[in-house]
């Protein structure tokens, strides 16, 4: 194409990108949060071998992670209302945050499940001579060694989970990727649009990577 | 004292509440489009705008309705429709013996034709039959696909379906022709500065309508909708928000 590259479009467009920014940021922080606390859940579970529940866990991490993210989306938003007349009043935000969290906590439960299993199997020992519970040496010993040990690919998640986010606008979320997209629509200016849209994500992530470091500055201080 | 007016703004409450609410009644209606069908349905500069945010808005004038746009990906509108989650769909939505089967459809609101669209200079494809052994680019979840293949019996023709930007391969040489519909073509010339040109005529004419659920209460909004639209080809608005668009009437 022999179309000049539009710098002043480029500039222009950067504020309504911005606004839709914070769409995106909520799904992927809220996003987060859920599948953290759905993957602490699976992790331990298939830790602690718990009796049916940890072949339950087992399958879910299984499905999840065998399917791609697009495909759970549509399953969840365009599929189950169909015959589970409930699923017809949550929005596609919500549907979008949904299934962020339940696709990535199967990624998110095997890295916390492999940081716990790398703490050495004496220490639990140690605590269930000390007379704790196996909960209670999880929660005081085990959990925050783990925790320094999967910080760094639970960020990595994350910033997936950011990226991730631009399949939204196929449920009819307007988030960035979307509004890049429409405004494309009319200008046709692609080139400018996307790759405004891209500067965006790369700078959001840059700014995560700066508060992983400080955060593991954080946990390593006692090392 | 202080327990009778609390009773008594709880009872002024009530009453103004019940005062209020037919002013509130107005019915909301979910229309879906891609927002990515220029000139139809696009966003500049924030503001979602085209030929369907027009008709709708004098659609709801009219019907007294406050309408609510849903954007979404092409692919997902129907799903969204079929899902309960918009009431119908604004995007150019072609009448077809499978989606009629389906649902129920507002009367054709614009009427058209499907047309090849080439690189500028190509003057080897002039119809149908030019474009065996040809790349050509439709959009994905689109009507034009069907379209082509119910013509290509032997299944001569390369068709490549795009999720966006199929102007652009066109123009690049990178696919030998697009088909859609003939309106958006003309106007996707003019206003993207790309090298492309219209090959020959355009073939089978194609309506356009809104899709509802075959469903009592959106059977109601579906008349609403014709009851509007008749009364807008009626007083000629239909043809002025055609002419504001497309400088022609392609509501006919």
């Amino acid at each position: 194409m022999q179309s000049s590259f539009d710098l002043q479009y480029i500039i222009e467009l950067m504020p309504i990108l911005f606004k839709y920014l914070g769409v995106t940021m909520e799904m992927a922080l809220w996003g987060f949060l859920f599948a953290l606390i759905l993957a602490l859940g699976l992790a331990l579970v298939r830790v602690f071998k718990i009796a049916f529940i940890q072949h339950l866990a087992s399958l879910y991490i299984s499905f999840f992670r065998g399917t791609p993210l697009l495909v759970q989306l549509f399953l969840l938003y365009y599929g189950f209302p169909q015959f589970m007349p409930i699923f017809i009043g949550m929005d596609a935000f919500t549907a979008a945050i949904i299934g962020l969290s339940l696709h990535f906590s199967a990624y998110m439960a095997e890295s916390i499940r492999a940081a716990i299993l790398g703490i050495d199997k004496s220490q639990m020992e140690a605590c269930l001579s000390l007379g704790m519970t196996r909960l209670q040496a999880m929660k005081r010993v085990i959990l925050p060694q783990a925790s320094r040990v999967a910080t760094p690919s639970l960020m990595n998640y994350f910033i997936d989970m950011i990226k991730s986010t631009s399949l939204a606008f196929t449920l009819g979320v307007a988030e960035i990727m979307a509004k890049a997209q429409m405004e494309a629509a009319s200008s046709f200016k692609f080139f400018e649009s996307f790759l405004a849209v891209a500067v965006i994500y790369w700078v959001v992530v840059i700014f995560f990577t700066r508060i992983q470091h400080l955060l593991e500055k954080r946990l390593n201080k006692a090392y | 004292m202080k327990i009778f007016f609390k009773k008594a703004l709880i009872a002024l409450v009530a009453v103004s509440s019940l005062l209020t609410v037919p002013a509130f009644a107005q019915q909301t209606v979910k229309v879906g489009m891609s927002g990515r069908y220029f000139p139809f349905t696009f966003s500049k500069r924030d503001v979602l705008q085209g030929f369907e945010v027009d008709v709708w808005n004098e659609i709801a004038k009219r019907s007294d309705y406050k309408v609510e746009y849903v954007t979404s990906s092409f692919s997902g509108l129907f799903g969204m429709l079929e899902a309960g989650h918009i009431d119908t769909i604004a995007n150019q939505i072609t009448i077809t013996e499978a989606r009629t089967a389906k649902y129920a459809f507002s009367v054709p609101y614009v009427i058209d034709g499907v047309q090849i669209t080439v690189r500028k200079g190509r003057d080897d494809i002039q119809g149908l039959d030019d474009l065996k052994g040809k790349k050509v680019a439709v959009n994905l979840g689109s009507n034009f696909e069907q379209v082509l293949r119910k013509h290509d019996v032997n299944n001569e023709i390369n068709i490549v379906t795009y999720d966006t930007g199929i102007e652009q391969d066109v123009a690049l040489g990178r696919a030998d022709a697009f088909i859609m519909d003939r309106v958006s073509s003309v106007q996707l010339i003019k206003e993207a500065g790309l090298p492309l040109q219209l090959a020959g005529h355009p073939f089978e004419e194609i309506q356009n309508a809104m899709p509802f659920l075959n469903k009592p209460s959106q059977l109601v909004i579906r008349d609403q909708v014709n009851t509007a639209l008749a009364a807008m080809r009626a007083d000629g608005k239909l043809a002025e928000i055609s002419n504001k668009w497309f400088d022609t009437d392609i509501t006919q």
